[in-house]
């Protein structure tokens, strides 16, 4: 592996090879680009030619198989059932049945009206009856569901084709069809995980592909206070705000940019100084020579069992200008003379808000993050410890050199989904601040120390301002992933598994 | 009790374009303890992998009692297995382990009584009675391998799987178990396949042996007929220890007389060796000449086809020396000298820097193609069987092919195999693979 | 020489050790005191609201006996959460043993896209559903009093993308287990009850304990689904309720009593399972 060039890199010095290597990762991101778009042709060209043999296979199927299976290409299941295959024939069947009756019922009226999301305003005739007219929400709502069954029904259609020719296959090579009987056997056995599956991914199809598909959906529709009933699509309109600058005035876009980076510092200190604090706590409690550790760790561990909705409630009333940390400091000035000690307003002042939350984070934090440290430290092998020790390294030494990056290597990942985590930390803020103070400058009266997220809330939930919501949505979407990508690809732990193993 | 057969097998994983099991045709008879032998990355285990059912087979048949067992479940083709790392259930006491595939059994459902008489009867045969009530974590290596075996053996089964069940265990307790194994497998009578890296176990346990390298069978045979008759260059190192010497070399022919001239000494081919040359009639060419370790003896200076070697070092192993030592050319033979016969003042001289004398046993000599390694004097040429440009082609195609008209097609072969081996050995341990690669899918969350 | 250099090394290791534990008795009054405070507060009958003082002037169990009192629909949040909690710990631990165990063991077509699916969905945030679940639920009556089973529902539902840390697990344990009872004639289902399901204790108890915790903080959800209700909110949105700009002057001392009942039994459980926490944490963090 060592090529000479990596061979040459060790007589350099730490900046020069930290020059070196930020040159080739700027250097390789052409090639990397390249490498995606290759991987994105790939990937349409395979989709282009899966659809191709779709038709194809459904086409020779139809011309080749027998009346059976012709006829099931109308009558779900059919060919199933005729040939003693009765339990998955039914539930083609059960299926179609759905269908049909969902769209006639339901599904097929708000289909037809999804490109326009309804015109019929409700009327109030004069004497009094209404007269019930669109609504976008449900029209919207069941448009979705109506695309995702149609999905579904495409799907199930194909594998009923298929299973016609299987089951013809099998008829001609005088082998055993699969009755009901092996049907339910493998729902136990070879398909268990089909059994297993089934459950969960239904409840996730339906509780967050769905929702979040809807949502992005209204991301481009005008679905706020005003057009609460009836609203329509928009496109773009709503994303052009976002990123056309109008300076000051509770422009979203300024309001948005203020938020995003206040949640990034948020996201960066809370992952952070909890990191480096844990960390010293864990060190300190795994020392040697330190007794009772199990109660130091109980002691900590103690915070964690409590609802952090309590604790969290009850450390923000602590720092309220009448609170107990302000008498607290009252009474201390007194000592000093002061009798006329005036309260700080930890919750009033953006600048002091914000340190407020991030130190009161830390009271949170620490004892999870002790708790991981705890158990990756103790996992580091000993005789790194004692080699170093043997070659008159120092405490320090010691912890910048093998603890330290130890640590940063097995936790890369977890720092990473602890930043996420960060920037989507609703209850500490909210719960804290409830996003506070209210800055009148910024949109929809956000607050100083609102997150993206909290700020979601407080759009959806107060000013029902829900197009925004959903933009708001999709934009930590991206932000998220676009950190995970970048960072994943950084950091050290994907790419060397076994350095430190 | 069943005879197995595996017909064109083949096991290509997904996502991989060589195969890590070429076709691999095979005839066990019944009650035949057949051991499947190689370096790791063979495919051995894959194989037995596939004969159990915890593997897909990508091409061909398993046959067990001449029932096609392709698409039956592990559980339907009445087979036992011994795992590598034992695979006893850590919740269980050892007695509901053995009992467990007895409990499991469901039509005929199996009473309680004779459950405990089947789970006792192996545990006394095991010598495990007294810790039927134990878990297995508070048994040691040895135990827990007996526990392994004695689940796998409580179960009427027609074949008994292992696969490298002692390759966890110390040397000694492997040298213990293995007997036990020999016993074991008088009382068991039925089919044994058993997985093994060990040329040791092959040898002391098989009746018949498969010697395989990158998904190619390499030989199969009794290992006398392994050690005594190797197909080709890799079976010949690959079994007997320390490994035999080879040595490139001419070898020349004057009248019915074969000569063969290593490290610039014209040495003769006598005994039986120099007889079949004879009657096969080999052309004279460049050869690989192979002489185990213990077919160099110790010769007077002068004598007839003796040379004299520097000795670089002595491994001193009780009853022999274990000698590697440097012929006047440079070249680095292994040497092994029984030390019964030897007076105190030849020990004596069996030091490093030394220079004794030493004679290639004629009839002991063994002689492999250049090209295609090969032994010259044998013809069960299995590698060329599973030609892969060819892979599924009729079984009569095959064998009239005569093995030895395809030294040119073999090279080509051999480079495939070649290239494969790296992508196959890590296939070997697909499993840890895997999880390795789910651990990086865990961290990505 | 050399008995004078040992001295000063044990001295300095002494004077370290002092520091150590000097910082560590800091650290744990810190973490401590607030909980002692609330307790204090809890015992306040002086005065309901904020007060800047740690000891009440005057004790007594009036706040407590608000909470059991009419006067407030304490008692049924604290019923609508544990009747939450119970459901949801039970439903989502198998919802989350399904996903796992199946991403673990078996090998089919669609793992990996799911498991990429479930990776990409997790970078939504996750409040982002509730807008639709809300008017979804409100649509088939689950929502204000009966936000209960919409409650139940909605955590138990999506609860299988939180798979990563039981899987973590199950990946630790050897597949030649798996094949072990193929071999004897296990199916699968039975694999996955007598043997996987009985080695998972340490982390079924952590999946239990942790589901079982969520309910009783769950704030976001709770104060949507439940919105305008009164008798429909959990304790998390319910005690918030009482620290409103109008409220807190009367509740302040309500929510602290409030908050040490609520605690007590999820702290009592949490002590308990400590271990398994501890290790489902330490675990967890390393692989997911």
């Amino acid at each position: 592996m060592a090529n000479t060039n990596e061979l040459e890199l060790l007589k350099k010095t730490k900046l020069q090879r930290m020059g070196i290597n930020f040159v080739a990762f700027f250097k390789s991101i052409p090639t990397k680009i390249k490498n995606l778009g290759l991987s994105i042709w790939g990937a349409l060209k395979k989709f282009f030619w899966g659809i191709v043999n779709f038709f194809k296979f459904i086409g020779v199927t139809f011309v080749k198989g027998d009346w059976k299976t012709k006829v099931s290409y109308f009558i779900m299941g059919f060919g199933s059932i005729f040939r003693g295959q009765w339990l998955r024939g039914i539930l083609f069947l059960l299926f179609e049945v759905v269908f049909i009756l969902y769209m006639v019922l339901l599904g097929g009226g708000y289909f037809s009206k999804l490109y326009i999301l309804g015109t019929q305003e409700t009327i109030t005739l004069d004497d009094g009856t209404k007269i019930q007219g669109d609504q976008s929400f449900s029209i919207l709502l069941y448009g979705v569901l109506t695309i995702f069954f149609i999905a579904a029904l495409i799907y199930t259609w194909y594998l009923n084709i298929k299973q016609n020719k299987i089951a013809e296959e099998i008829i001609k090579e005088e082998k055993k069809l699969e009755t009901a009987k092996d049907d339910l056997r493998a729902m136990v056995d070879k398909n268990f995980h089909k059994t297993l599956l089934s459950l969960p991914t239904l409840g996730i199809v339906i509780f967050t592909i769905l929702p979040i598909f809807f949502m992005v959906l209204i991301a481009f529709t005008d679905y706020d206070k005003q057009h609460a009933t009836l609203f329509g699509w928009v496109g773009l309109d709503n994303f052009k705000q976002l990123f056309t600058w109008t300076a000051g005035g509770k422009s979203f876009s300024a309001t948005f940019g203020q938020i995003l980076l206040w949640t990034l510092v948020w996201a960066f200190f809370a992952t952070f100084t909890n990191y480096f604090l844990g960390m010293l706590v864990a060190m300190l409690i795994n020392k040697k020579g330190i007794k009772m550790k199990k109660l130091w760790r109980t002691i900590l561990v103690f915070s964690i069992a409590i609802p952090q909705f309590i604790s969290i409630l009850y450390v923000s009333q602590m720092f309220a200008t009448d609170g107990l940390i302000n008498g607290l400091f009252g009474t201390i000035a007194g000592w000093f003379g002061n009798h006329n000690f005036q309260p700080i307003d930890f919750w009033g002042d953006p600048m002091l808000a914000r340190i407020t939350v991030i130190i009161i984070n830390i009271w949170i934090g620490v004892p999870y993050l002790m708790l991981v440290v705890t158990g990756i430290l103790m996992n580091i092998p000993a005789d790194l410890y004692e080699s170093a020790n043997i070659d008159g390294a120092n405490a320090w030494q010691q912890y910048s050199k093998i603890t330290l990056p130890y640590m940063l290597f097995i936790t890369g990942p977890y720092l990473l989904t602890s930043f996420t985590g960060n920037m989507n930390n609703f209850n500490v803020i909210y719960l804290l601040t409830g996003g506070g103070p209210i800055n009148t400058e910024m949109y929809g009266d956000a607050g100083s120390t609102d997150l993206l997220i909290t700020w979601l809330y407080s759009l959806a939930v107060s000013d029902s301002d829900y197009k925004f919501a959903a933009v708001i949505g999709i934009m930590v979407f991206i932000v998220v992933s676009v950190i995970s990508l970048v960072v994943y690809n950084l950091i050290p732990s994907t790419k060397n598994e076994e350095e430190f193993q | 009790m069943a005879t197995v057969k595996l017909t064109n097998v083949k096991k290509i994983y997904p996502g991989s374009v060589n195969a890590t099991v070429h076709d691999f045709n095979l005839d066990i008879a019944d009650k035949e303890f057949i051991v499947f032998v190689g370096p790791s990355g063979c495919g051995k285990s894959t194989t037995l992998r596939m004969v159990a059912g915890l593997e897909d087979i990508s091409g061909g048949t398993v046959e067990i009692d001449g029932e096609v067992v392709n698409d039956l479940q592990p559980k339907d083709r009445h087979i036992s297995m011994v795992f590598q790392n034992y695979a006893l259930y850590p919740h269980l006491t050892v007695y509901e382990n053995i009992a467990f595939p007895l409990r499991l059994q469901k039509n005929p459902k199996m009473s309680q009584d004779e459950i405990y008489e089947r789970v006792t009867n192996a545990a006394q045969i095991l010598g495990i009675t007294q810790y039927l009530t134990r878990k297995p974590k508070a048994l040691s290596g040895g135990q827990r391998q007996r526990v392994a075996i004695g689940r796998a053996m409580v179960k009427d089964c027609k074949v008994f799987l292992m696969d490298e069940p002692l390759s966890n265990l110390d040397a000694k307790l492997r040298n213990q178990m293995r007997a036990e194994i020999i016993l074991l497998r008088k009382r068991i009578n039925t089919t044994f396949i058993y997985v093994t890296h060990d040329q040791t176990e092959a040898m002391t346990l098989g009746d018949r042996i498969v010697c395989m390298k990158d998904g190619y069978i390499m030989q199969v045979g009794t290992p006398t007929e392994l050690f005594d008759w190797p197909a080709n260059l890799f079976v010949a190192q690959f079994i007997g220890a320390p490994m035999m010497n080879t040595i490139k070399t001419e070898l020349t022919k004057e009248g019915n007389k074969y000569y063969v001239s290593p490290f610039g000494y014209k040495l003769e081919v006598t005994g039986d060796k120099g007889k079949l040359l004879n009657d096969r009639k080999v052309e004279p060419k460049e050869i690989y000449l192979g002489v185990r370790p213990e077919h160099v003896t110790l010769v007077k200076e002068g004598a007839k086809n003796g040379f004299p070697v520097t000795i670089l070092v002595n491994e001193m192993m009780g009853s022999e020396y274990h000698l590697h030592v440097q012929t006047e050319d440079g070249t680095k033979l292994v040497v092994r000298i029984p030390t019964i016969n030897l007076s105190e003042e030849e020990r004596a001289k069996m030091v490093a820097g030394e220079v004794i004398h030493v004679a290639f046993e004629g009839k002991a000599m063994h002689f492999f193609d250049i090209e295609t390694e090969y032994n010259l004097l044998t013809d069960n040429q299995y590698h060329a069987e599973d030609d892969p440009e060819t892979p599924i082609k009729s079984n009569e195609a095959e064998s009239e092919l005569p093995a030895e008209t395809s030294p040119v097609e073999e090279p080509k072969a051999e480079e495939k195999a070649e290239e494969a081996k790296p992508e196959e050995a890590s296939k070997e341990e697909a499993p840890a693979e895997e999880k390795k690669e789910e651990k990086e899918e865990a961290k990505k969350e | 020489m050399a008995d004078k250099k040992s001295m000063s090394m044990s001295k300095k290791r002494r004077i370290g050790n002092i520091v150590t534990y000097v910082v560590l008795i800091l650290v744990s009054v810190i973490w401590i005191l607030p909980f002692v405070f609330l307790v204090l507060q809890s015992f306040r009958t002086e005065n309901t609201g904020i007060v800047n003082y740690v000891f009440p002037h005057q004790w007594g169990f009036d706040n407590y006996i608000f909470l059991f009192s009419a006067e407030t629909n304490f008692l049924q949040w604290y019923f609508n959460t544990f009747i939450i909690a119970l459901f949801v710990c039970v439903l989502q631990t198998a919802m989350q043993f399904m996903m796992s165990y199946t991403l673990s063991r078996f090998r089919f077509k669609l793992r990996k896209p799911l498991m990429n699916v479930m990776l990409v969905l997790g970078m939504f945030p996750g409040f982002l559903t509730m807008i639709v679940l809300y008017q979804v639920l409100k649509a088939v009556g689950l929502t204000g009093d009966n936000a209960v089973p919409g409650l139940i529902l909605v955590s138990v539902a999506s609860s299988g993308m939180g798979y990563y840390v039981s899987k973590g697990f199950l990946d630790t344990l050897p597949k030649s287990l798996d094949e072990a009872a193929r071999v004897d004639g296990a199916t699968r289902m039975e694999i996955f009850f007598k043997v996987i399901l009985p080695l998972c204790k340490p982390i079924l108890i952590y999946t239990v304990l942790t589901s079982f915790m969520g309910p009783w903080g769950d704030y976001i959800f709770a104060s949507v689904i439940a919105l305008g209700s009164e008798t429909g909110l959990n304790v998390a949105a319910g005690l918030y309720t009482w620290l409103g700009q109008s409220m807190i002057s009367n509740n302040f001392t309500h929510f602290c009593a409030g908050g040490v009942i609520v605690a007590i039994p999820v702290m009592v459980l949490f002590m308990f399972l400590q271990k398994y926490y501890v290790e489902g944490v330490t675990g967890g963090a390393v692989k997911g």
